[in-house]
């Protein structure tokens, strides 16, 4: 990754917020320290990560507790702080009558660009965004890939050194998704910006993200960086066509830790994965090898039995080894 | 090229925005600059430059009218229009007018929900409003100040002398200015606090014309069947009142049969416009205040 725009403060800093609706605590005394770089949040639907956000972009006001980002409060240094970031919502946020050169020169000049330069940025980020062509075209006629890109355009014409997505595949099919999370990658690593994206889909994370956050009922459950927790395990899937706990026997007789899931048998070795010995037990006892893989952990595999347990503090923890 | 193609992603390098940042202030022109657009249908279809445009045309017929009779009547005989009574003359144009525009203005942003992207910049949410009050304003001075001038210019040169008549009646240019920004500040004022009430149009249209109508036949029936003064102070709720009452005392004239009945002064029915339009102010900035985006 590039190296960061944020220098010494923490990109996000939120100490024991809080913000109740009449039926729900939306975010629950949450204490949260994020350092620049493209940040996974996430959460089911309802675990308070648009509220989080809008708190932090100073949409809507915490009960009690206060934030900052990149050392700016606030609730106090909101115009200073909102000149520095960009944020895509949810929802549908475009007047669908004006054309997306239009509209983007339009929010580039409102974020304080004179009118030139937010034309030049408006022609660039289009480009980014993979709309040059249809970018004098009337966004009514977009599709929901089109107009999604057109809402990041607008997060990132006037340069922030932090965008803020808020589910930013929504609606999108599978194509759309994936070049939306290409650009979402690419913005942090080419661009520099750091990037806040909250998602419902644990699988986006893994793909674009460093780090990871999750919350659930306005607490956080879990906040590590994503590569020591996704890394290899020592734990090699051997799925085969036949008699597996055969072969699993035949492993354990050569003193190979083997145990038996189904047709697939877990090899566990603190070494060099044993591929040549598992292939010739295969072949000695006629199984068909359908493949071999080295297990990852999951994100889901974390998610879940926390989300069940609800202890949040033994989970945010500095690592996301469990 | 195929659409495939066309939505590409080239890579030719990202580039850092370096230049000016500018404030607030500039943040609210260009606000103001396109709500004001935006309100003309400029820059949209053509569809939506339609309705404007013809009221513009009917609040001027009569400013033209007068000319013209000027200029085929001979002289200044024959009065189509004066600029004391014109907006009485007009009124329903002015009505239409806001009624039109200002869920434009002030309620696009909410129909279209994007008041997010604005509240997310760099303007505060007072910033805002002042910008989309002011457009509405300056949208509202087209129908008022501009047919007042035409009728003013056009009736000099109809005259003997156009530096003579111009300088006989300088006096009328404080008064036709006056009255302009105080009626469309008072007119804009009352539309936009109606529409920032809801987002759909329709509704707004609606909800301004009642907002202007309902008022006057109240204040009218009140101060014409009951002869008392808390009756008589109803008059102070009617927009057409309040204009046809400071018009009237800018101008120098006698108002119209209503005012005359209430009794006051003529210069509180100026007070009381700047009252109301206050009220209707802090009407629209309690709304974006508290509107959750």
């Amino acid at each position: 990754m590039t190296s960061s725009r944020v220098d010494g403060s923490p990109l996000v800093d939120t100490n024991r917020l809080l913000k109740r609706y009449p039926s729900v605590t939306a975010i629950d005394n949450l204490d949260l320290e994020l350092e620049a770089g493209v940040i996974g949040l996430a959460g089911a639907n309802g675990a308070g990560k648009s509220t989080l956000i809008k708190i932090l972009l100073g949409l809507m006001p915490p009960d009690a507790g206060g934030a900052s980002i990149m050392g700016l409060d606030v609730a106090t240094e909101g115009t200073t702080l909102r000149q520095r970031v960009g944020y895509m919502p949810e929802h549908d946020c475009l007047p669908l009558d004006m054309n997306a050169t239009e509209f983007v020169v339009y929010m580039a000049e409102i974020s304080g660009l004179p009118r030139t330069a937010a034309r030049e940025r408006t022609a660039e980020i289009l480009r980014h965004v993979g709309l040059f062509e249809a970018r004098y075209r009337s966004m009514a006629g977009y599709s929901t890939g089109m107009r999604q890109r057109v809402k990041l355009a607008q997060a990132l014409v006037h340069d922030p050194d932090f965008v803020l997505l808020d589910e930013p595949t929504n609606g999108l099919d599978p194509a759309g998704r994936d070049e939306m999370l290409e650009l979402i990658q690419r913005t942090g690593e080419t661009f520099g910006i750091s990037v806040l994206m909250a998602t419902h889909l644990l699988g986006e994370i893994e793909r674009v993200c460093e780090e990871l956050v999750v919350l659930d009922g306005g607490k956080l459950v879990h906040q590590g960086q994503l590569a020591r927790f996704t890394s290899n395990t020592e734990t090699l899937e051997v799925e085969v066509e036949g008699d597996a706990p055969s072969l699993a026997e035949s492993l354990s007789r050569s003193g190979i830790d083997a145990t038996v899931a189904g047709q697939t048998v877990l090899v566990t070795s603190t070494e060099d994965p044993p591929f040549a010995m598992i292939r010739d037990a295969v072949v000695e006892l006629d199984l068909g090898l359908i493949r071999m893989k080295q297990r990852r952990r999951m994100l889901e595999d974390l998610f879940r039995p926390q989300q069940q347990s609800g202890s949040e503090q033994e989970a945010a923890g500095e690592d996301a080894g469990v | 090229m195929s659409e495939r193609e066309a939505g590409k992603i080239y890579d030719l390098g990202y580039q850092r925005y370096e230049g000016a940042r500018l404030g607030r202030g500039h943040a609210v022109w260009v606000l103001y600059r396109e709500s004001l657009r935006s309100a003309f249908g400029l820059g949209r279809r053509a569809a939506a430059k339609i309705a404007p445009a013809i009221l513009a045309i009917i609040a001027i017929i009569p400013a033209v009218l007068q000319v013209l009779v000027g200029v085929f009547g001979g002289g200044e005989g024959m009065e189509v229009a004066r600029h004391d009574e014109y907006y009485t003359l007009i009124f329903v144009v002015l009505v239409l007018n806001v009624a039109i525009i200002a869920p434009d203005i002030v309620g696009r942003d909410q129909r279209n929900r994007t008041l997010s992207l604005y509240f997310t910049r760099a303007i505060s949410r007072a910033d805002y409003v002042l910008a989309k009050f002011l457009a509405l304003v300056s949208a509202m001075l087209l129908v008022t100040l501009v047919p007042q001038l035409v009728m003013f210019v056009g009736n000099a040169f109809v005259a003997d002398s156009f530096t003579d008549h111009a300088v006989d009646n300088l006096d009328q240019i404080a008064p036709i200015v006056a009255a302009a920004v105080l009626g469309s500040a008072l007119i804009a004022s009352i539309g936009a606090a109606v529409a920032a009430q809801t987002p759909q149009r329709v509704l707004a249209t609606v909800g301004i014309i009642a907002a202007f109508l309902l008022p006057h036949v109240v204040a009218n029936a009140l101060v014409e069947s009951i002869d008392s003064l808390s009756a008589r102070l109803a008059i102070f709720i009617s927009p057409v009142a309040l204009i046809d009452g400071f018009t009237s005392w800018m101008f120098r004239v006698e108002p119209e049969r209503v005012v005359l009945m209430a009794d006051f002064a003529l210069e509180t029915y100026a007070l009381g416009a700047v009252a109301l339009a206050g009220i209707c102010y802090a009407i629209l900035l309690r709304r974006y205040l508290q509107v959750a985006p």
